[in-house]
């Protein structure tokens, strides 16, 4: 409609007389209503499921609510409680090495693959699919449960390693010292959907950088280096962002793989499945609503790091 | 020819009119439901109400047959069926709680009453006309705290120990005589079993992270999990020995290891080692024969969990509620539920239906009426909790609010000391303060 308006305009020539322009504010405004009322359903969703909750979980953190009993205000006795916490700050510990390890190896493993794939072979669509399919199952509770069995005491690695004659009885979900590291392992498999964005992202680099570069006789390391980086950086910026917040996020591998429990020895108690053991388990809604929003404040401070940080790396090239 | 865009914007505009009636259309149903149960319940001539429980197969067939038997005889009432999975049952019961849509009639565990009870989200029963005058002695008063009834026994259990007989024969190590067996003689019988089987099959299942046997070991040394007052009722130093004892297990390989111990903690019941026959002996509650036998193919033997002396009349044994009956304080017929519960726990058609699934009914004369009908294994089992009345010490108190929690948090120290993250001593006082703290609140 307003693409419409606009050509009439260009016809008519900048010249309008009183009346045209009432009859365009009218219909701007019939525009901006049509607008709202297609947004509304958004919008109810938007404050009926996101911003009210929020607001009911803000005013809960300053509260002692137990999910029974209506909730005493108690000023920032949840804050204090944290900050003396063992358990939350053993989960940031989790959580922080699985977002700081985790999501760079992830992109690295998926800009790869996507390099592969972007040297024009044969059934690629296929391969793509391939790649793709653990970015749909990763953070499934059946691939959770298929992780157990392969990193388990008697699981399917274990079993390869004894066939081969080694004496392999740790089991990896299940000690300390490794459990955490077979999470991290299932995030970095599921490169694909990331992997996916680098490839369109790949396609877009005009070919005649390509071209110039090679004209002037560079190799393909300083192709890679001096061109398709530095066009991809937004994408790879893209993807960093969004895999950054996921990655805080992560809740379901962590509780099917621990049973719940975030063992052995709270190596694997990521930042949200210790929300919900307080919450659901401790009865202590309040204290969780806390933690909630200091993990809202992480995320926010790790996206305005990146933003940023951005601007020394991500090259736009418009 | 194709769709003008006009066109397209007016079915679109219908169709979404259409969403927005049928999202009226199911909201007017919603509120006519509960609306016209409510009114009715006040006229006298329909009562709703809605009941959930947690269970298997088994138990969702037999309640479910005996909320239509009951519906059947009382035809002014309806009863909504809610079933569960044990697993997500107290997520969603915290949440129906908080939303204030609690179901009336509850099945509840001894390790949640005192949450929900002392919170005030249950009913008292007592208040409401529940009838326990036929209960069998010390069984009445399973869910009554400071004097409020929260809960009433839905089936008697006791602790015991089942062991594979037909291995330990093929094995030739001898099972031990229950009524003079003793702690040592668990690790003592254990090792043999590993031994006997080159390391094959693990004497017994961890008891190390087990509340229920820990229980039992601190009653015997005249001390309880729990005392009035939201207090442990043991010390660190009962720990430490609780530990000592079962870092002998371990040495000795008679038990799985510290990640054999993590994985299994959350595997399904039928995934419990004894059952899939890679251990000689295991903690079952008695109640669950029936289910083991059903599960792993063959018959186990039920035996007396041991004691200090060699003496089982001073094992101090009790009869625990397998669960209990509850109703929500918010529920809007108190008596209606009440009467469903009186029913359930005290009329022949009902113990008929669901038999001692739920374990042994409390009301003796129930118990009676019913014991010829049982399977084998829960005649077996019949016996056993009939035989146990003279070894019963005091019933222990129901766990407070946080002390639900207490296998899970034994669980997380002791795979700390399994996996030589902790001293001994560090375990022990570390789970003994995080005990304190969570029952503080």
């Amino acid at each position: 409609m307003s693409a419409l308006s606009e050509l009439s305009k260009l016809r008519t020539g900048g010249h309008q007389t009183p009346e045209q322009r009432a009859a365009r504010r009218k219909e701007t405004s019939r525009d901006n209503r049509a607008g709202y009322a297609f947004l509304a359903p958004w919008l109810v969703g938007l404050f009926a499921f996101t911003i009210g909750p929020m607001l009911a979980s803000l005013y809960l953190s300053f509260t002692d609510y137990n999910l029974i009993q209506s909730p005493n205000f108690t000023g920032f006795d949840n804050i204090v409680r944290m900050l003396g916490d063992d358990r939350l700050h053993q989960s940031l510990r989790v959580t922080f090495t699985y977002v700081l390890v985790g999501v760079p190896l992830q992109l690295i493993v998926a800009l790869g693959i996507a390099l592969l794939l972007n040297k024009g072979m044969r059934g690629l669509p296929f391969y793509r699919s391939v790649f793709y399919l653990p970015s749909m199952l990763g953070g499934s509770v059946a691939v959770s449960l298929l992780w157990r069995q392969i990193f388990g005491t008697d699981g399917l690695i274990n079993q390869l390693l004894r066939a081969l004659g080694v004496d392999a009885t740790i089991g990896y979900v299940s000690h300390p010292d490794y459990a955490l590291w077979t999470l991290i392992l299932l995030h970095v498999w599921t490169f694909g959907s990331p992997m996916v964005i680098f490839l369109a992202g790949l396609r877009q680099i005009p070919t005649m950088y390509y071209e110039a570069a090679a004209l002037d006789g560079a190799n393909s390391r300083k192709i890679f280096l001096r061109v398709t980086l530095p066009l991809l950086s937004p994408i790879i910026f893209f993807n960093l962002v969004l895999q950054v917040i996921g990655a805080f996020q992560s809740f379901t591998q962590a509780f099917i793989v621990s049973g719940g429990s975030g063992g052995p020895s709270d190596s694997t108690l990521f930042y949200t499945l210790y929300l919900y053991e307080r919450g659901f388990t401790n009865f202590q809604m309040g204290y969780a609503s806390a933690m909630a929003w200091l993990l809202l404040v992480i995320i926010a401070a790790f996206t305005a790091i990146n933003f940023f940080a951005a601007k020394y790396w991500v090259f736009y090239d418009d | 020819m194709t769709t003008t865009r006009r066109q397209f914007l007016a079915m679109a505009s219908m169709g979404a009119a259409g969403l927005g009636l049928a999202g009226c259309s199911r909201g007017d149903t919603g509120d006519g439901d509960g609306g016209g149960g409510g009114g009715g319940g006040g006229d006298g001539d329909s009562t709703s109400l809605t009941l959930t429980w947690w269970g298997n197969p088994t138990r969702n067939q037999n309640t479910t047959d005996a909320i239509d038997a009951f519906t059947t005889e009382n035809p002014n009432f309806s009863i909504e069926a809610q079933p569960g999975e044990w697993a997500s049952y107290w997520d969603r019961l915290a949440t129906q709680t908080a939303g204030n849509t609690a179901p009336d009639i509850i099945q509840m565990d001894m390790a949640y009453i005192s949450e929900y009870g002392q919170r005030g989200a249950l009913l008292d029963l007592a208040e409401y006309g529940l009838d326990t005058s036929k209960f069998i002695e010390g069984t009445a008063d399973s869910g009554v705290i400071e004097g409020t009834n929260y809960g009433v026994n839905a089936g008697i259990n006791s602790p015991s120990v089942l062991f594979n007989a037909a291995m330990f024969e093929e094995l030739g190590v001898d099972l031990p005589d229950d009524t003079t067996w003793t702690w040592d003689d668990w690790l003592t019988t254990a090792i043999a079993i590993t031994e006997a089987s080159g390391g094959e099959i693990i004497g017994t299942t961890a008891f190390i992270s087990n509340d229920v046997m820990l229980s039992a070991w601190l009653r015997q040394r005249g001390k309880e999990l729990f005392i009035e007052g939201n207090q442990p009722g043991f010390d660190v130093s009962d720990i430490t020995e609780w530990l000592e004892y079962h870092l002998q297990f371990a040495d000795a390989g008679a038990m799985p290891s510290a990640s054999q111990i993590t994985e299994e903690a959350s595997l399904p019941f039928d995934q419990g080692r004894l059952l899939t026959g890679t251990a000689a002996m295991s903690m079952y509650w008695s109640n669950q024969l029936d289910a083991a036998e059903a599960a792993g193919g063959t018959e186990y033997a039920m035996l007396r969990y041991p004691s200090f002396d060699g003496d089982a009349t001073t094992r101090k044994a009790w009869y625990k509620a397998s669960m209990l009956w509850s109703a929500s304080a918010r529920t809007e017929n108190p008596e209606a539920a009440v009467e469903v519960i009186n029913w359930w726990v005290n009329s022949t058609e009902a113990a008929e239906i669901c038999l001692s699934e739920r374990g042994i009914p409390a009301n003796g004369e129930i118990a009676e009426h019913i014991s010829s009908m049982l399977s084998d294994p829960q005649q077996r089992v019949a016996a056993f909790i009939a035989d146990i009345e003279p070894e019963l010490g005091d019933t222990p108190i129901a766990p407070p609010p946080g002390g639900g929690q207490l296998g899970s948090l034994l669980l997380r120290y002791s795979s700390d000391l399994l996996f030589d993250k902790l001293t001994v001593e560090e375990a022990a006082t570390g789970f003994y303060d995080e005990l304190v703290t969570s029952l503080g609140g």
